[in-house]
C-alpha cells in the first residue's frame, strides 16, 4: 500500500494505492498517519480510494479508527472514488451510514466547505 | 481614548476587554446619568409627599402605582414591539424630558400661586389662565401624578438600560461587565443626591426648580445611548445592528408580556423571587418609618436625617459594590451570591425581637440600609445575570412585565399587607416598638419565602443556560456502534478475502456468519454463494460423517434451523477431535501461510485440549500477521491465562494490535492485574502500553478506572492521551464508576499547567517582551491539551455539560463560547476556574500571559 498526502483548502487528502490489508508491509498505518495530521491541527480528511484494489477487515478497521479519531476532535473524514463493488459491501455492512462516501473527490472537497 | 488605556482604566471596576471598552463606558455613562436624574427627582417627590399628603395615606401612593403600572407596561411593550430599539429608547427619554418640564411648570404655578388675569378675546390667553387655575383646583393630585410618574421613570429607564446591555453584550460579557454598570449607577446616585442636597442647602435653587436640571442630564443620556447603538452598527454592520423591534412576528402586548412569564417556570420563579424581595423591602420601609418617626418629631430634623441616610446608603453601597460584588460573583458564582441578601436580612430581621427600644432606630437604619445596599449592588447584579440565559425575544417581554409590573405590584402588596396588619392588629393603640416587631413577623415570613424561591430559581438556571449550548458533534465510536455491526463487518470482509485464498477458510467464515444469523440475501449475493461453489469439496474432510456429504447446497442448508447446532455437535465428536489434531500437526509445520491460517481458525472451533492449546500458542507467535489474527480470535474463545503474555506482545504490532485488544477484552476483567503490570512496566514496548488503556476502558470496572488513574498520576507523557481517552470512555459508558476529586484534580491542574507552558513558551517572544500569538502548530497542541483537560473534568462534573462546553469552546461561535464559559462559571469551583479560564478565554496574547502568571501564583 502506498499513501501520498496532499492538501487542498484545509483538507488533507490521502491518495491510497494498492491494497489496505494486514499482510501488506507498511511503515506506518493509515490510522497513525491520520492521527499525526490531527495532532497538527488538521480537521478535514479525505481518503481517495481510487487506486485501492482490495480492503480486508484490517483495512476497514483502519478506516473506522481514522473516522473515530477525526470525529472525536470535531473533524470530518470522507471517502471518494471507491469502487462499485466495495461500495456495495460498504452498503450491506452499513458502513455507508457512518462514512460519507462521495463519487468524486472534487465534490467531496466542496462538501467540506458546505459543512 | 485609545482602547488599551481605556481598558486599563475600566479594569479597575470590572473585567473589561479592549474591544468592548467603548460600549461599556458609554453604557455605564448612560446608567450614571439615569440614576443621577432619579436621585434629583427622588428628594423632590419625597419632599412634596411628606409635606402635602397625610401620612395615613402614604401606602395608598404605592397601591396606586401598583394598580396603574400595568397600563404603562402595556404601552411600553407596544412601543418596544413597534419601534427599532434605538428609536424606542430615544423617544422614551424625550418623553421623560417633556414630562419633567410639565411637572416643573405645575409645581412652579402652585408654589408661586401664579394666577394670570383672563383675557376675554384671546383663545391662547384663555388657555394660560385656565391651566394654572386647573392646577390649583386639582392640587394635590399633581403630587400623586408626579409620584406615579417618577416610579414609571425609574422603572422604564432601568429596564431600557438593561435591554441596551443585552443588545450590545452577550451573556459572558454581561457577567464580567455588570460590576462596571452597577458602579456607574451608584456614582450617578451619589452625584444626583449630593447635587440636590448641596443646591437646596446652599439655597442656590428651590426644590421645584431642581426638576429643570434633569432634562439637561437626560439629554446627555440620550447622546450616550445613541453613541452605543451607532458604534454597534459600525462594528456589526447595519443588518445585524438594527436591533430588533422584538423578533418579527412576535407581537408584544401587555397580555403577551404576562403570558411569556406565565409560560415559563423559570420566569415565574424569577418573578416570584423579585416579588418576595420587594414585599420584604416595602415592609422594612414601614418599620424604618416608624423608627424614624419615634425619634425625630420635627420635620427639619427628620428631613435632614433622611437625606443623610440615603446619601450614606449610596456611598456605602458604592464601597461595598467595588469591594465585594465582583469578588463574590467570581468566587462563589451566582448560586451563593443569590443567597447573601435574604440570608443576612433574615438574621438582621430576627434581631428585632431582641433589640431594646432605645436601639430601635439604629437597628432599623441597619436593616433598611442593608436592604437598600444589597438591592443597589449584589442583588441587582445577580438579578440581571439571571435574565441572561433567557432567549432574547422572551427576555424583552418578560423583563418589562417583571421589572415594571411585578416590581411595583409587589411594593403595593407590601403596602396592602401593612394596611391589613394595621387594621387587624389595632396599630392605632400600640406603641411604635410593638408595631415594628409585628411587621417583623411578616418580614421573616417573606424572607423565608425569598430564600426558598432563590434556591428554586438557581435549580432551574443551569438548565435554562444549557438550552443555548448544543453538542457540535457526537463521539465517533458511539456513531459507529449505533450504526455498524463491527463484528459482522469484520466477518464479511474476512469471508470475502478468504474466498480467494482457501475454500476451507471461506466456508468456516461463512459458517461464522450463518451461526450469527447474519447471512442476509444481499450478503449472499455479494459473497457469491452459489450452489456449485458451496459443494463442500475441501470441507469433506471436516464435515463428512460416515461417508455422507453433509451439504449438497449451503443455500439449502442455511435455511435449516438446526444447521448450526448440527455443526456444533460435529465439533464435539471425539473422532473429529482426533482427526483434526492430526490435521493441526500437519498444518502447524506447513510452510503455507494459508494452511496455518486454516489451522489457527480451526482451533477456535475445536474443543480445548492440551494439544490444541499448544498449537494455539505456536500460532500466536507466527511471523504472519494473518495467522496471528486468526490465532487471536481462537485465543478469545479458549481464554487461557498462559496465552496472555503472547497476546500482550501482539499489542505492539500495529497489524495485530486491534485484534489483540479485542481478544484481551474477551478475557474479561480477570486479567486486570496483568494489564496493570504491563502498563506500568517501562521496559515494555510503548505501543503495548499505549494499547492497554483501551482494553481497561472496555472492562469499565472500578478497578480498571483506578489502574488508569494511578498510571496517570505517574505523569508519563507517552501514554497520557490513551489513559485520558480510556478514563473518559469509562465515565461516558459507566456512570456508576466513581472518581475521587483528590485523585483527579491534581491531574487536571497538571494538564492545565502544561497548557500554560504551550502558551508561555510560544516561539517569537523576545526575552522579557510581550508574547506573540500562537503558531498554528502550537494552537493545535493547545487545543488537544484543552480537550484532555475537559475529558478529565468529565470525571468530576456532569459529562454532557463538560463535553458541550468543550466542543463549543474549541469550535463554537462567539455566542456559544460565551454561553459555555457561563456554564463552566457555574459548574466549576473557584480554583479550577481561576486556572482554566486564562487557557480557554479568547484573550490577547499579552493579557493571556499576564492572567496565566497570576493564576500560577494562586496555584
Amino acid at each position: 500500500m502506498l499513501i501520498k498526502t496532499r492538501e487542498s483548502n484545509n483538507v488533507v487528502i490521502f491518495d491510497i494505492e494498492g491494497e489496505i490489508r494486514r499482510s501488506e508491509s507498511m511503515q506506518t498505518t493509515l490510522h497513525n498517519l491520520v492521527k499525526s495530521h490531527l495532532d497538527r491541527g488538521t480537521r478535514n480528511v479525505l481518503l481517495n480510494l481510487e487506486g485501492v484494489e482490495f480492503i480486508d477487515s484490517f483495512g476497514v478497521g483502519e478506516i473506522l479508527a481514522s473516522y473515530i479519531s477525526t470525529q472525536n476532535l470535531g473533524g470530518k473524514l470522507k471517502l471518494c472514488r471507491i469502487s462499485k463493488k466495495l461500495l456495495l459491501i460498504f452498503q450491506i455492512t452499513m458502513l455507508t451510514k457512518v462514512l460519507d462516501i462521495q463519487e468524486d473527490c472534487e465534490g467531496a472537497l466542496e462538501s467540506f466547505d458546505k459543512a | 481614548m485609545a482602547n488599551g488605556r481605556l481598558e486599563k482604566l475600566l479594569n479597575r471596576f470590572a473585567d473589561v476587554r479592549g474591544h468592548e471598552a467603548h460600549a461599556a463606558l458609554y453604557l455605564s455613562g448612560f446608567f450614571f446619568l439615569i440614576t443621577f436624574s432619579f436621585y434629583i427627582v427622588k428628594p423632590v417627590k419625597e419632599s412634596f409627599l411628606i409635606g402635602l399628603v397625610n401620612p395615613a395615606w402614604w401606602p395608598y401612593a404605592d397601591l396606586a402605582t401598583a394598580l396603574l403600572i400595568g397600563f404603562v407596561v402595556a404601552l411600553n411593550a407596544r412601543l418596544l414591539n413597534r419601534l427599532p430599539r434605538r428609536t424606542y429608547i430615544s423617544v422614551s427619554i424625550l418623553f421623560f424630558i417633556g414630562c419633567l418640564l410639565v411637572f416643573w411648570y405645575a409645581f412652579d404655578v402652585y408654589l408661586k400661586s401664579l394666577v394670570s388675569t383672563p383675557v376675554a378675546d384671546s383663545s391662547g390667553g384663555i388657555f394660560f389662565v385656565w391651566l394654572p387655575l386647573t392646577i390649583m383646583r386639582a392640587w394635590p393630585v399633581p403630587v400623586f401624578v408626579f409620584c406615579f410618574w417618577s416610579d414609571v421613570f425609574i422603572a422604564m429607564s432601568v429596564t431600557q438600560f438593561w435591554i441596551a446591555v443585552n443588545d450590545v453584550f452577550d451573556p459572558y460579557q454581561g457577567k464580567r461587565l455588570v460590576g462596571l454598570f452597577v458602579t456607574g449607577g451608584l456614582f450617578g446616585g451619589i452625584a444626583g443626591s449630593s447635587l440636590a442636597a448641596l443646591m437646596v442647602f446652599a439655597k442656590l435653587i428651590s426644590a421645584g426648580n431642581l426638576l429643570l436640571v434633569c432634562p439637561v442630564i437626560l439629554a446627555l443620556a440620550l447622546v450616550m445611548v445613541n453613541r452605543v447603538y451607532a458604534e454597534q452598527k459600525q462594528l456589526r454592520g447595519a443588518a445585524e445592528a438594527e436591533v430588533n423591534p422584538v423578533q418579527a412576528g412576535a407581537r408584544v402586548g401587555y397580555l403577551e408580556s404576562f403570558l411569556s412569564v406565565k409560560r415559563s417556570r423559570y420566569l415565574r420563579l424569577l418573578a416570584a423571587t423579585l416579588a418576595s424581595a420587594m414585599v420584604v423591602g416595602s415592609l422594612i420601609n414601614f418599620q424604618f418609618k416608624f423608627a424614624v418617626r419615634r425619634i425625630f418629631t420635627a420635620a427639619d430634623d427628620r428631613t435632614l436625617f433622611l437625606a443623610m441616610f440615603f446619601l450614606a446608603i449610596l456611598v456605602v453601597s458604592t464601597i461595598f459594590h467595588l469591594a465585594t460584588t465582583r469578588r463574590v460573583l467570581r468566587t462563589f458564582g451566582i448560586r451563593w451570591a443569590l443567597l447573601v441578601a435574604p440570608a443576612l436580612l433574615l438574621v438582621g430581621s430576627l434581631a428585632v425581637f431582641l433589640v431594646s427600644a432605645g436601639a430601635l432606630l439604629a437597628w432599623a437604619s441597619l436593616i433598611r440600609g442593608g436592604d437598600k445596599l444589597f438591592d443597589n449592588t449584589l442583588s441587582q447584579s445577580v438579578r440581571e445575570l439571571l435574565y441572561i440565559p433567557v432567549p432574547a425575544d422572551i427576555k424583552y417581554k418578560a423583563k418589562i412585565f417583571i421589572d415594571m409590573f411585578v416590581n411595583k405590584f409587589a411594593t403595593g402588596l407590601g403596602a396592602g399587607l401593612y394596611l391589613v396588619l394595621y387594621w387587624l392588629s389595632g396599630f392605632a393603640y400600640k406603641d411604635d416598638v410593638a408595631k415594628v416587631r409585628e411587621i417583623g413577623i411578616l418580614v421573616v415570613v417573606f424572607l423565608c419565602l425569598w430564600i426558598a424561591l432563590t434556591r428554586a430559581v438557581y435549580a432551574e438556571y443551569p438548565a435554562v443556560l444549557k438550552k443555548d449550548i448544543r453538542r457540535r458533534w457526537d463521539e465517533g465510536d458511539k456513531i459507529v456502534s449505533a450504526n455498524v455491526d463491527v463484528d459482522l463487518t469484520r466477518d464479511v470482509f474476512d469471508a470475502l478475502q478468504s474466498r480467494e485464498r482457501s475454500t476451507t477458510l471461506y466456508l468456516m467464515n461463512v459458517f461464522d456468519l450463518v451461526r450469527k444469523n447474519n447471512l442476509t440475501p444481499e450478503l449472499k449475493e455479494v459473497l457469491g454463494i452459489k450452489q456449485d461453489e458451496l459443494r463442500a469439496r475441501s470441507m469433506d474432510s471436516l464435515f463428512d460423517v460416515g461417508g455422507e456429504v453433509l451439504f449438497q447446497s449451503l443455500d439449502e442448508a442455511i435455511v435449516d434451523k438446526d444447521f448450526a447446532s448440527e455443526i456444533d455437535l460435529i465439533f464435539l465428536l471425539p473422532s473429529y477431535q482426533e482427526v483434526m489434531e492430526k490435521r493441526l500437526a500437519e498444518d502447524a509445520g506447513s510452510a503455507s501461510e494459508v494452511d496455518r491460517i486454516d489451522a489457527a481458525k480451526l482451533i477456535g472451533l475445536m474443543v480445548r485440549s492440551p494439544e490444541t492449546l499448544r498449537y494455539l500458542e505456536r500460532f500466536l507467535q507466527d511471523p504472519s500477521p494473518e495467522v496471528v489474527t486468526y490465532a487471536l480470535r481462537s485465543a478469545a474463545v479458549h481464554r487461557r491465562a498462559e496465552h496472555v503474555p503472547l497476546i500482550l506482545l501482539q499489542l505492539g504490532n500495529p497489524l495485530t494490535a486491534l485484534e489483540a485488544q479485542g481478544t484481551l477484552t474477551d478475557y474479561g476483567p480477570g486479567i486486570e492485574e496483568e494489564l496493570k503490570s504491563a502498563l506500568g512496566d517501562e521496559s515494555e514496548a510503548l505501543e503495548v502500553r499505549r494499547s492497554i488503556p483501551v482494553v481497561l476502558a472496555r472492562f469499565g470496572t472500578q478497578r480498571s478506572a483506578d489502574i488508569l488513574l494511578d498510571e496517570l498520576a505517574r505523569r508519563r507523557e507517552d501514554v497520557e492521551p490513551e489513559l485520558i481517552d480510556a478514563l473518559y470512555k469509562i465515565r461516558a459508558d459507566r456512570p456508576e464508576v466513581r472518581f475521587r476529586d483528590k485523585k483527579v484534580r491534581p491531574e487536571i491542574l497538571f494538564l492545565i499547567g502544561k497548557g500554560y507552558a504551550i502558551v508561555l513558551d510560544a516561539p517569537g517572544r523576545a526575552p522579557g517582551g510581550a508574547p506573540a500569538g500562537l503558531t498554528s502548530e502550537a494552537k493545535a497542541a493547545l487545543d488537544i491539551k484543552v480537550k484532555r483537560v475537559f475529558d478529565l473534568m468529565t470525571l468530576l462534573h456532569p459529562p454532557e455539560d463538560i463535553v458541550k462546553a468543550c466542543q463549543n469552546i474549541l469550535q463554537g461561535t462567539r455566542k456559544s463560547v460565551d454561553y459555555s464559559l457561563s456554564l463552566l462559571d457555574d459548574l466549576l469551583d473557584y480554583e479550577l476556574k481561576a486556572l482554566l479560564f486564562p487557557l480557554i478565554e479568547d484573550l490577547p496574547p499579552e493579557e493571556r500571559a499576564l492572567r496565566m502568571k497570576k493564576a500560577m501564583r494562586l496555584k
